[in-house]
């Protein structure tokens, strides 16, 4: 078992990813230039991924998901799942990370055709147009 | 007003809530231990896949219709991307033609120059190596195509983006090559679904080894080791095309965003 | 000589690297200045993928670097370049 510190620890950090969190959907609703809301927006996909590794980690463990072996016997593979971390998190962030990229890619194009039209990215004059 | 304090007071107390209980745990959940437990279980080989690597395993031969429709994302934002950014290839040959008299000396200096040719190797064969490696070590076809996108916009940026074309990396070559790593993706995806024309009843699509628990005769499966080289069946396969596929589609954003703001202007007519 | 009994370096380590990320995206938001702001958020990039590393995720970090802190910051600053510079309001 851990310690009292290490325990505060965290949930310290658990608190500091939830303030970035409240931080980027400040940022994406309050801040009027497009591309600024999508700064923050990368930032709180990024957050939520980070969120889930975390959850997935195992106390004590810094083994990642893979064996050093190419022909494991019985107890090499039994001391692995004891000491390894979770790699069920770690495929859906890897998922999570190229589809948020792509987003953010087509978002980027988008905006600045946007600009190439109507010469401006403040979020009230381009809700003042019509059609 | 009373909805603003309600909001506040829920969000307060399910934030209280997700703390209480939050310390990482000293046991895995029971999916976590199956997997584990079976991607290189060389003693029942009912579930096993061939590879010493979890994470991979997981994403292309247990979760392997995830990555599939994941591809499907990247290539609609790549397509939606190279549509709205549209032109014609004549239109470029006659602006290049109308801006040749006035090109000065292109790209940064000399020492740029040397020192991009040097990295730019090195970052391309290190993306080739954790391509190939993916089934064995961290790495993978997504890992290896970002690793790789980083060389040609360093060469767009220390040398110019007409050098660069006249080398060859156009943009109807890139798309050639991200077409030949999805087509790659979709066949080796159906080729357990083809051999049941040769009478194999147990085959699944994205099916990597054979398969003891459905009807016999199962699919053979693609080969786990050729001589002393260990290729994981299909992961191999599956991480070179995704190299393909996400590298060449990250080139295409990058040639297109290189474009200067004047050729469009033109383009459109102001 | 580090004492014996003050064991919790990963939690450490973890934390100070939140605590950078968490200051490095708050200055990235309220910056007016985007090309100050694009590269606050690849500093942010840097503090995540060192917790990537300490919570012993070899595959995203190969994952993550190149993105975030390769690819996001050129596409922004590609589109900065292409339109305005600094925001109002």
């Amino acid at each position: 078992m851990t310690s009292i510190l290490g325990q505060i620890l965290w949930l310290y950090m658990y608190g500091v990813l939830l303030a970035i969190v409240s931080i980027s959907i400040y940022g994406v609703v309050v801040r009027p230039h497009i591309l600024k809301k999508i700064i923050a927006l990368t930032i709180l996909a990024d957050t939520a991924n980070t969120f889930m590794i975390f959850i997935g980690y195992r106390l004590g463990a810094t083994v990642p998901p893979i064996l050093t072996t190419l022909n494991p016997s019985p107890s090499d593979i039994a001391t692995f799942v004891s000491s390894a971390v979770d790699p069920v998190p770690q495929c859906l962030v890897i998922t999570a990370i190229v589809i948020n990229m792509a987003v953010t890619a087509l978002l980027i194009f988008l905006s600045i055709q946007a600009y190439r039209l109507y010469r401006t990215l403040h979020v009230k004059e381009l809700s003042r147009l019509r059609g | 007003m009373a909805s603003t304090i309600v909001l506040f007071v829920l969000t307060l107390v399910s934030v209280a809530l997700g703390a209480t209980a939050f310390t990482p745990s000293l046991d895995l959940r029971p999916l976590a231990e199956f997997y584990l437990e079976n991607c290189l279980n060389q003693f029942n080989k009912d579930l096993w896949a061939a590879s010493p690597e979890a994470v991979t395993s997981m994403l292309w031969d247990y979760r392997g219709l995830d990555t599939v429709y994941e591809t499907t994302v990247f290539f609609l934002a790549i397509i939606g991307s190279v549509a709205a950014f549209r032109f014609g290839e004549a239109f470029l040959r006659s602006y290049e033609e109308s801006k040749r008299k006035q090109r000065r000396e292109e790209g940064l200096s000399l020492i740029v120059k040397v020192i991009t040719r040097l990295t730019f190797v090195l970052i391309v064969a290190l993306s080739i190596a954790i391509a190939l490696h993916g089934h064995l070590t961290p790495g993978g076809g997504f890992q290896a195509g970002s690793i790789f996108a980083v060389a040609p916009l360093l060469a767009i940026a220390a040398f110019s983006r007409r050098f660069v074309e006249e080398f060859g990396l156009t943009k109807n070559t890139c798309l050639a090559i991200r077409t030949t790593g999805l087509i790659t993706i979709a066949l080796i995806a159906l080729i357990p679904l083809l051999s049941i024309a040769l009478g194999f009843t147990g085959v699944f699509i994205i099916q990597n080894q054979p398969k003891p628990w459905a009807l016999q005769p199962s699919f053979p499966g693609f080969p786990v080791y050729l001589g002393p080289i260990w290729l994981a069946g299909t992961l191999i396969l599956f991480n070179v095309a995704e190299f393909l596929t996400v590298a060449s589609g990250f080139t295409l954003l990058f040639i297109l965003l290189s474009l200067p703001e004047d050729f469009f202007r033109r383009l459109m007519g102001k | 000589m580090i004492p014996l009994f003050f064991s919790p370096f990963l939690e450490l380590l973890l934390a100070f690297s939140l605590t950078m990320a968490l200051v490095l995206a708050y200055f990235a938001i309220v910056q007016r200045d985007l090309v100050k702001a694009a590269v606050l958020s690849a500093g942010q990039s840097i503090a995540y993928a060192f917790a990537y590393y300490l919570l012993a995720a070899p595959d995203i970090l190969f994952a993550y670097i190149p993105i975030a802190v390769g690819i996001y910051t050129v596409l922004l600053l590609y589109a900065i370049s292409k339109t305005e510079r600094f925001e109002e309001g």
